[in-house]
């Protein structure tokens, strides 16, 4: 009997276990993916939400590519759909918006916005949400005692009121990576302004000098950036010999001497070989 | 004094011997094993070569530098002698126009093998930018050989007349083929003065062609920014070395061709005496210029320099490095400069040491430099850090040379070697206008 029971313990054993879901190695585990999102307001310019998606796999972070992330206005009682947007080969997207007046505040006045991700065969769904308020930065150029100052108010556009104590970064455009000017933080006064002072000599094509005021990933604020261009700068003089006929240039801009002297030699060494070919045929005739 | 049939009779074209059928078969056999590699080539591309990005010049560059070099002979030997009326040039004259012009044919085929798409040749010369020496080259080589071939072919008229008439009976065909390239040549005053005047103005042209030719050469290298080629002395150091490698390939021939056409009567222990003295000249300036490139750049220790020249001095390129110096150029230099040393069989082994010198001379100045970048290239296999020449590259290399040789063969076989008017000139022989020129 003992043994009866045995075998149908195992037996039983065995056919529910074929069943069993740990079974199927090959049925993956789906990785969790996290979003990121930002927003960016350009004064005067674009108003977009950068947005990143990556995975922690094997203890690394790796990019998702290529997912389609939808963006929601969210409001109390009512979420309205922006659209969507694809992930790159960075795993990075960016989801332009025409104007603020695209999107509602909530009574607060506070942007609520919500990206979300499906999910696929590789990865769980994932949303992030975030919430921000309208502010502007009014940028200028002042000169004060010969010196260029970088002026800048920071206020929150529904109360109209300036925002104390932010730190906003001042920077000079350039070709790769713009350069920080100023002290490392330069935090609003009670006005909501900050004043940094310009170094002298920073070179600018024709001495134009684009200067970025950004307050940078602020909590309640996102990201606003104002730019304001100003020839303060030291005009670049312009050394590229492109126009110019050098040994480097291509045929069209030989140098001169170079097209002279070699040809003339040439004409004078092959006039020599023609006079020669044609005693040949004197030769012949004679 | 020699008898006019005598003369005649030594000194036109003969019928190759068993010896002379063996050569040039030989010289067929390598050009064809060379002509498959090549086609081989062609089909693969050149990953068939062991060129890759470091050594980007290999053996063929090497090749044509020695061949340029070697072609300088018609400009050493044959304008400056004859500009400065030297006599005993007479039997020398034809193998150095001869060398002279097969090695700068070959050079400009060496050129093409090297490129790996031969089929866009022509953007050589439509697309070409004055400001680059490659340019330079490409103009002053078939300046070169069309030069050559004058020097060549003027010199020969009265003989190929000569040969005309002496063909005619016994074999008409040949005679009448002579009788086209003679160019209607009677010996008239009105052709020898015509004759005399181009000579001449080839004899003066081909220096300074000669000079450019050579100088280009150099310059390919030393206006690229490298160590080992970067220097001032590159022009210079390339005519003295060319001056080498011409007198030494012009010995050799004459040596063989002296015995196998049994022309002791014509080139003498004089003619080997005198070529003698001029290879002890040639290899002294070039020894002088080899300090001049070695003992500077040592002396300054730039670190670039000083690794390179530790690879050539003290490396895996040493043996082949001193056997240039020592078996070249050195050597030859002791020998040359005993009277003794300066019979027919010293100094054709002697000359065969320069020749052989000077091809390996101009495969040190062409790889250890590639293989030492001013920026190493990263994550390249470490075989593209050294580089032999593949079978591919010996194969080609070999037929180029064997071509050469078969070039040279040829027209030996169906041109006199030696003067036949001019030696009749000199010794008085021939009823016509003397001071023929050849």
């Amino acid at each position: 009997m003992n043994s009866r029971l045995l075998l149908f313990v195992i037996i039983s054993a065995f056919i529910f276990n074929i069943g069993s879901p740990d079974l199927y190695a090959q049925k993956a585990k789906k990785n969790k993916a996290r979003l990121n999102v930002q927003y960016v307001k350009i004064m005067d310019g674009e108003i977009y939400f950068d947005i990143k998606a990556s995975a922690r796999i094997k203890k690394k972070t790796v990019k998702i590519s290529g997912i389609e992330i939808n963006i929601f206005n969210e409001l109390e009682d009512e979420r309205i759909d922006l659209g969507k947007t694809v992930t790159d080969m960075d795993g990075e997207s960016r989801f332009v918006l025409k104007s603020l007046n695209e999107i509602k505040p909530d009574s607060s006045n506070t942007y609520n916005i919500v990206v979300s991700f499906k999910g696929n065969e590789s990865f769980k769904k994932a949303k992030k949400s975030i919430s921000f308020k309208d502010a502007i930065i009014e940028a200028k150029i002042i000169t004060k005692d010969s010196v260029n100052y970088i002026s800048a108010i920071l206020t929150d556009t529904e109360t109209k009121n300036p925002i104390v104590d932010e730190s906003l970064t001042v920077q000079v455009q350039r070709l790769f990576k713009p350069l920080r000017i100023g002290e490392e933080f330069n935090n609003t006064d009670e006005d909501g302004t900050i004043m940094v002072p310009v170094e002298e000599g920073i070179p600018g094509i024709d001495g134009n000098l684009t200067f970025e005021v950004v307050l940078n990933e602020s909590d309640d604020f996102g990201t606003v950036k104002a730019m304001v261009t100003g020839s303060i700068g030291v005009p670049i003089v312009d050394e590229s010999t492109f126009d110019q006929r050098t040994m480097w240039s291509p045929r069209n801009k030989t140098p001169v001497f170079l097209l002279i002297f070699p040809n003339l030699l040439i004409i004078g060494i092959w006039g020599f070989i023609v006079y020669l070919i044609l005693n040949l045929f004197k030769l012949s005739k004679s | 004094m020699k008898n006019y049939d005598k003369i005649l009779k030594d000194l036109t074209p003969r019928k190759f011997n068993k010896l002379g059928i063996i050569w040039t078969s030989l010289l067929i056999v390598v050009i064809i094993a060379g002509l498959i590699a090549y086609i081989d080539q062609l089909i693969k591309g050149q990953v068939v070569t062991n060129m890759r990005d470091y050594a980007l010049w290999g053996i063929y560059i090497s090749n044509f530098v020695f061949f340029v070099a070697t072609s300088f002979v018609g400009t050493v030997i044959v304008a400056f002698l004859r500009l400065t009326h030297k006599g005993w040039r007479t039997p020398l004259v034809r193998i150095a126009e001869i060398i002279s012009l097969a090695c700068i044919i070959m050079a400009g085929i060496t050129i093409m093998i090297d490129m790996a798409r031969p089929d866009r040749l022509l953007n050589l010369f439509i697309h070409a930018r004055l400001q680059s020496p490659i340019t330079w080259d490409v103009i002053i080589i078939p300046t070169y050989i069309v030069l050559s071939f004058l020097l060549l072919y003027f010199p020969l008229l009265p003989d190929l007349a000569i040969l005309k008439k002496y063909y005619k009976e016994t074999k008409p065909k040949l005679s009448k083929w002579y009788g086209t390239f003679a160019l209607n040549w009677t010996g008239s005053k009105v052709q020898k003065a015509i004759q005399t005047k181009s000579i001449k103005t080839i004899a003066y042209l081909i220096i300074p062609v000669g000079f450019i030719l050579q100088t280009v050469d150099a310059w390919l290298f030393s206006t690229t920014y490298r160590v080992g080629w970067s220097s001032t002395n590159m022009g210079a150091y390339f005519i003295s070395g060319a001056f080498v490698a011409g007198v030494g390939a012009l010995i050799t021939v004459v040596y063989v061709i002296r015995r196998t056409y049994k022309l002791e009567d014509y080139i003498t222990y004089l003619h080997f005496d005198k070529m003698g003295r001029l290879l002890v000249l040639a290899c002294l300036i070039y020894l002088y210029f080899n300090i001049n490139e070695y003992l500077i750049p040592a002396f300054l220790a730039d670190k670039e320099e000083e690794s390179h020249l530790r690879l050539l001095f003290f490396g895996k390129y040493a043996p082949l490095f001193w056997f240039v110096i020592i078996g070249g150029l050195i050597v030859p230099i002791i020998v040359l400069t005993f009277k003794k040393g300066r019979k027919p069989l010293p100094m054709f082994i002697m000359a065969l040491l320069v020749v052989l010198g000077s091809w390996w001379k101009r495969y040190l100045i062409v790889t250890p430099t590639l293989l030492h970048p001013f920026l190493p290239i990263q994550g390249v296999p470490e075989s593209w850090r050294q580089y032999f020449p593949s079978l591919h590259e010996w194969l080609i290399t070999g037929a180029t040379l064997a071509m050469a040789l078969l070039i040279i063969t040829m027209l030996f076989r169906y041109l006199p070697i030696i003067p036949i008017q001019r030696t009749a000139d000199e010794n008085e022989l021939l009823k016509t206008d003397k001071n023929t020129e050849s």
